[in-house]
């Protein structure tokens, strides 16, 4: 994977690329918005990291500028505001999801990794297959290993969501905002008791769990049972 | 606060009630009043002098006459004429000592006889519309040798309607004069008022909305223009003082989270990379930077809130759906601790606002419930459209509940009732949000007694569907 972030900050921009240096993935650092636009044009990425508030030309208008040259490569916007406005303002101007700072390293990951499986995906799948487990989206029938799930319609959703991004981190957040279509911040755990019910539902007694936890970041729906996290 | 529109009577008595039109009555009154004496001193002058005078030809006729009866001269004749250009005749009487009538133009001496000027005044001043003839009659007398009496009389009443005439004329001059001031001044009033009540109406709107109006002064004259000028200048300084405040806390966002977020990552990073023993109290650490954040982010969530920038995100928003959709999302969380949830939502309710914030509010609401009220308890939620078209809704919950001295704390930021702050994990700013979202959409929220527990009430505009 290789990724252009286009970040003012010195020490935001550091740890974002070293972050992602330790994960694997290629990143170009620059700090405004021309230089974003001359590198977009000469290389070749399959993500950008762009912060609204650069200096000289913003980030929202890079991207727009990129959508109005045919340029579709998946952009994440990164931001200190949080206004629903500013997030409804980024997503219109092309962005394909907003971040807001502070954010844990590991959500950034997980929503990279979302927006590129977005770009990927077909837009007319009619079903979903991770391990023995299979949802019939036409349907709306949830099995595994052939045997028939009974899932409320708000579970559903959930584990469409966790299906469409397996072996991926999902944080609270980006379930909140996908699944629930609120962005709010929660306060106690609530979403986990949701998990955990769905847990129940489709791991219990059909041997390796596929829904697990990931410390300090949310969720993933395993693509391959396995013991480890 | 939405502006009302006046009634007919209120608007009548703004009117009355305004400077101008009191001001204008003042004036008339006071310039009648002024008026009427000036009228009022002339009349008494001119009234006086004329009786002087015809005082004076009256001794003057009594003395001629007395002289002519002295030198024993036929009184056939006499007729007394007063000098130009005093019109009218003159009466005398002759009485000799039995009291008959020896000569004159008069056969009956007058029943009353006014000898001065302030008398004959005021006595007739408030008799009637009549002034019969031979009935005012002023004049002197004189008693000659021989017990004879002569008399020399005029008869007033003609000058007397003359002068109540004109005494008429000028009160109802006078009473003109305040209707009209006292209509102009109502003219002049409204026309005042018309332009206050524009400048306030305009105040009132960007007070409570859009902080970029500004009273449109181009219409307005003089004063008022003035008026309205320096209030748009003064706007302009408010609003850069917010703008300036917004890019505040923009760049403490901006400043502070950064480093924040670093130390909170690297926290992650270490638990990820050290060895067990110290692996059991690094996620702790994680926690309590988490917290940190959260906090922080909070805070600035309420900042911006209670600046009220995030009007302009307003959409029509549907209760219900809000409420039915957090009632979904925390149902597992109060089954975990057994407690029963149960909603009664039975209308769409329409409000202005936005969705996100409050489902935020109501979240942390609920979640409070929750959170502080014992397995088993129960929680129940209602909304319902009011008579007066507000919407209510009701969180009630059999938890442990506020105690009435704190009710009007728990708003504050960071403040936690004493009980619960060591009981339950929180960092005292849930309400300061729900207090801030709540104003932001000119709401108002109550917490009463649930006896027992908490009884949470929240009331809102709602716009028309």
């Amino acid at each position: 994977m290789h990724i252009l972030l286009i970040e003012d900050d010195v020490s935001v921009a550091d740890f974002i690329v070293r972050g992602l240096r330790e994960n694997q993935i290629e990143v170009d650092h620059v700090a405004d918005g021309l230089a974003a636009l001359a590198a977009s044009r000469k290389g070749k990425f399959d993500a950008l990291i762009v912060d609204r508030m650069l200096p000289g030309m913003d980030g929202l208008s890079v991207i727009r500028t990129l959508r109005e040259l045919g340029d579709k490569t998946p952009a994440l916007i990164l931001s200190a505001l949080g206004e629903v406005d500013d997030r409804v303002q980024g997503l219109r101007a092309g962005g394909d999801d907003y971040l807001v700072k502070p954010f844990d390293f590991t959500e950034l990951l997980a929503r990279i990794e979302a927006v590129l499986r977005r770009q990927q995906a077909g837009a007319h799948q009619t079903r979903l297959k991770v391990a023995d487990l299979e949802m019939d989206l036409l349907a709306h029938r949830v099995t595994r290993a052939g045997e028939e799930l009974t899932l409320q319609p708000r579970e559903y959703k959930l584990l469409e969501y966790l299906m469409r991004h397996a072996g991926q981190v999902v944080t609270r957040t980006m379930l909140l905002e996908n699944v629930w279509d609120y962005h709010f911040d929660p306060q106690t755990n609530v979403i986990d008791v949701h998990i955990s019910r769905l847990r129940q539902k489709i791991d219990r007694g059909f041997g390796a769990p596929l829904l697990t936890t990931v410390r300090g970041s949310g969720y993933m729906l395993l693509d391959q049972p396995t013991a480890a996290e | 606060m939405p502006i009302k529109q006046k009634s007919w009577l209120e608007k009548l008595r703004a009117v009355f009630a305004s400077f101008a039109f009191r001001f204008m009555l003042r004036y008339v009154v006071g310039l009648s009043a002024a008026v009427l004496l000036v009228m009022v001193s002339l009349y008494a002058t001119y009234s006086y002098q004329y009786f002087v005078d015809h005082e004076r030809i009256i001794d003057d006729q009594l003395r001629d006459l007395s002289l002519r009866i002295e030198r024993g001269e036929n009184l056939e004749q006499v007729r007394l004429l007063p000098p130009p250009p005093v019109r009218g005749e003159n009466y005398f009487l002759l009485l000799d000592a039995g009291g008959n009538k020896i000569a004159g133009n008069l056969d009956v001496w007058p029943k009353n006889l006014y000898q001065n000027w302030w008398d004959l005044k005021s006595s007739t001043f408030f008799t009637g519309e009549e002034l019969p003839a031979l009935t005012w009659m002023f004049g002197k007398s004189e008693m000659l040798a021989d017990g004879r009496k002569l008399l020399v009389v005029r008869d007033y009443g003609d000058i007397l309607m003359i002068e109540r005439y004109i005494s008429h004329v000028a009160v109802r001059s006078a009473l003109l004069t305040i209707l009209l001031g006292a209509l102009g001044g109502i003219f002049m009033a409204m026309r005042s008022i018309r332009n206050v009540d524009h400048i306030n109406q305009s105040i009132a709107r960007i007070i409570s909305g859009n902080l970029s109006e500004r009273i449109p002064a181009a219409e307005l004259r003089g004063d008022f223009k003035v008026l309205a000028m320096h209030f748009n200048q003064l706007l302009d300084r408010v609003q850069g003082l917010m703008e300036g405040m917004r890019q505040v806390t923009d760049n403490i966002a901006h400043d502070l989270r950064t480093p924040l977020t670093r130390m909170r990552n690297q926290i992650a990073d270490l638990m990820q990379a050290a060895p067990a023993p110290v692996c059991d109290q690094v996620p702790v650490l994680l926690n309590e930077a988490d917290a940190l954040l959260s906090t922080f982010n909070a805070l600035l969530r309420i900042a911006q809130i209670e600046s009220g920038q995030r009007r302009s995100g307003f959409r029509q928003t549907d209760l219900q759906v809000i409420l039915a959709d957090l009632i979904e999302l925390y149902e597992p969380l109060a089954m975990e601790k057994r407690q029963s949830m149960v909603a009664q939502i039975n209308e769409p309710l329409l409000v202005a606002g936005d969705r996100d914030l409050l489902f935020q509010a109501f979240a942390n609401l609920i979640d409070n419930a929750i959170k502080y009220t014992p397995p088993e308890g129960s929680i129940r939620l209602s909304a319902h459209r009011e008579p007066d078209g507000s919407a209510r809704v009701e969180l009630c919950d059999s938890g442990e509940g506020i105690p009435e001295e704190d009710r009007c704390k728990v708003f504050r930021r960071f403040y936690r009732v004493e009980a619960s702050r060591s009981a339950q994990p929180g960092n005292g700013l849930g309400l300061s949000l729900v207090a801030a979202v709540v104003r932001l959409h000119h709401a108002e929220i109550m917490l009463a007694d649930g006896a027992p527990g908490l009884l949470v009430t929240v009331r809102l505009p709602t716009c028309r569907g």
